[in-house]
């Protein structure tokens, strides 16, 4: 067996114009992919520097962004190489896919209350998109 | 440290031109600082002030606690500089120029700009009046880099170049501000400056409207929609410094900044106000928003009584 650091392989995608802060933009990423399991605990997300480089981005941006998974437990600190997926990442970042799918539904929810449509109806259109992507999938 | 890059009280004209009026900045180290604004808004008078290369009519400049003005040639062998159109010596190949340039600096300079020409894939023997606009400006950085200077001053390195060159362009500025190196640059790509910048400024009219880090900047702005109900005449009252205001029928859209969150909070509330969204903008809606200086928009809507901010 070969001992080695694994870097996580995962695509990011950054759009500077989005009302939403780079950082931000990283954050989330990182969390749905280890929501998804695109990367597991163990493996090490590539450094500041070459992420920085790799989207072109300031690399202050980059740091502040890994600071903040830290904090949120998402990634911990590996002594002298760098950063890798915690221990409980995957769950916790599958509470918060939850959480987040259910602040832009709140929001849609309460866009189509303000335009006065009646809660029969609303059900009605969100069981209906439901089936449609369902049917995608297949 | 203390800052690396000092303006102060910076004024210039050129004949009934004012290029800087009262201009002061301070840039700290190890950040990306992008400069920005229209053409003749004063960049590149700021940064030739800074090289020496320009005597200001009032005020002072240092580079690395060096006086721009006194020490001119030193600030200049200590940074790299990059021009929008850099001067090189167009009978040279690509590689003689580089040997030319080493005879200034230490003994890396040499082997380190070889590995930058092969970085760049730039062809070495091929004379500089040969080259694409694309490689004399890889050429120009090269040149720039191989000393491995504390501060990059760039002014618009990347216009007029195509998209695969300017993203080198970028990938080496971050590769040094990650190395704790300070960059300065001008430049007109906003979508760009939005990556990389660290702290942004504006210059309009030889004048600089602002200065902020742009993550503070894009959490202090934002846009908001108010739709007004059928009976309102009036224009909402925004607090806040209003950057800009326009109408369209019952809608209003008003760029803030410094909005209270429980300012937000008491709008929505307002009896007046049918509907209220707030968004944060792009970097390039703020900056068309400060080069208008607030002003009103023409609105079709005959003309109405303003409320003041």
């Amino acid at each position: 067996m070969i001992w080695g650091i694994r870097t996580a392989d995962m695509f990011f995608s950054i759009d500077p114009s989005d009302g939403l802060a780079i950082y931000d933009q990283i954050v989330r990423q990182v969390k749905f992919a280890v929501a998804g399991g695109a990367i597991r605990p163990g493996e090490m997300v590539p450094s500041v520097r070459e992420l920085a480089k790799e989207l072109a981005i300031n690399p202050n941006t980059v740091a502040r962004a890994y600071r903040e998974l830290q904090a949120q437990g998402v990634l911990a600190a590996v002594r002298g190489t760098g950063l890798e997926v915690a221990d409980g990442a995957p769950r916790h970042c599958r509470s918060q896919r939850v959480e987040l799918i259910r602040t832009r539904l709140r929001q849609v929810l309460w866009e189509a209350k303000q335009s006065r449509l009646d809660p029969d109806e609303i059900r009605r259109l969100v069981e209906h998109e439901l089936a449609a992507v369902e049917k995608q999938k297949v | 440290m203390d800052n690396v890059i000092r303006l102060k009280h910076v004024s210039k004209r050129y004949g009934s031109q004012i290029a800087l009026n009262d201009v002061s900045l301070d840039v700290p180290p190890g950040v990306v600082f992008a400069l920005l604004g229209e053409n003749g808004a004063g960049k590149t008078t700021a940064i030739k002030t800074l090289l020496g290369l320009a005597t200001p009519d009032a005020g002072s400049a240092e580079v690395l606690g060096l006086d721009s003005q006194r020490d001119g040639l030193a600030i200049r062998r200590r940074v790299g500089y990059v021009s929008e159109r850099p001067m090189l010596y167009e009978w040279m190949t690509v590689a003689e120029i580089g040997w030319f340039t080493a005879g200034f600096y230490g003994d890396g300079y040499l082997p380190r700009y070889e590995g930058l020409v092969q970085q760049y894939g730039l062809p070495g023997g091929r004379k500089l009046k040969a080259l694409s606009k694309g490689m004399r400006a890889k050429v120009a950085l090269s040149l720039a880099l191989a000393h491995e200077p504390q501060v990059l001053i760039l002014d618009e390195p990347t216009s007029g170049l195509d998209t695969l060159v300017r993203r080198e362009f970028l990938e080496s500025m971050v590769d040094l501000a990650a190395a704790g190196r300070t960059v300065l640059l001008s430049s007109h790509q906003i979508g760009e400056v939005e990556r990389v910048a660290d702290i942004v400024a504006i210059m309009n009219h030889g004048r600089l409207v602002l200065v902020e880090r742009l993550d503070a900047l894009k959490e202090q702005i934002r846009e908001l929609t108010v739709t007004l109900t059928d009976g309102a005449s009036a224009p909402p009252t925004v607090r806040g410094e209003i950057l800009r205001r326009r109408q369209r029928a019952r809608q209003w859209q008003v760029l803030v900044r410094y909005l209270a969150n429980e300012h937000l909070e008491t709008l929505r509330g307002e009896p007046a106000i049918a509907e209220l969204e707030a968004r944060t903008p792009s970097l390039e809606e703020i900056f068309v928003a400060y080069l208008n200086d607030g002003r009103e928009e023409p609105s079709p809507a005959p003309a109405q009584e303003v409320a003041a901010p």
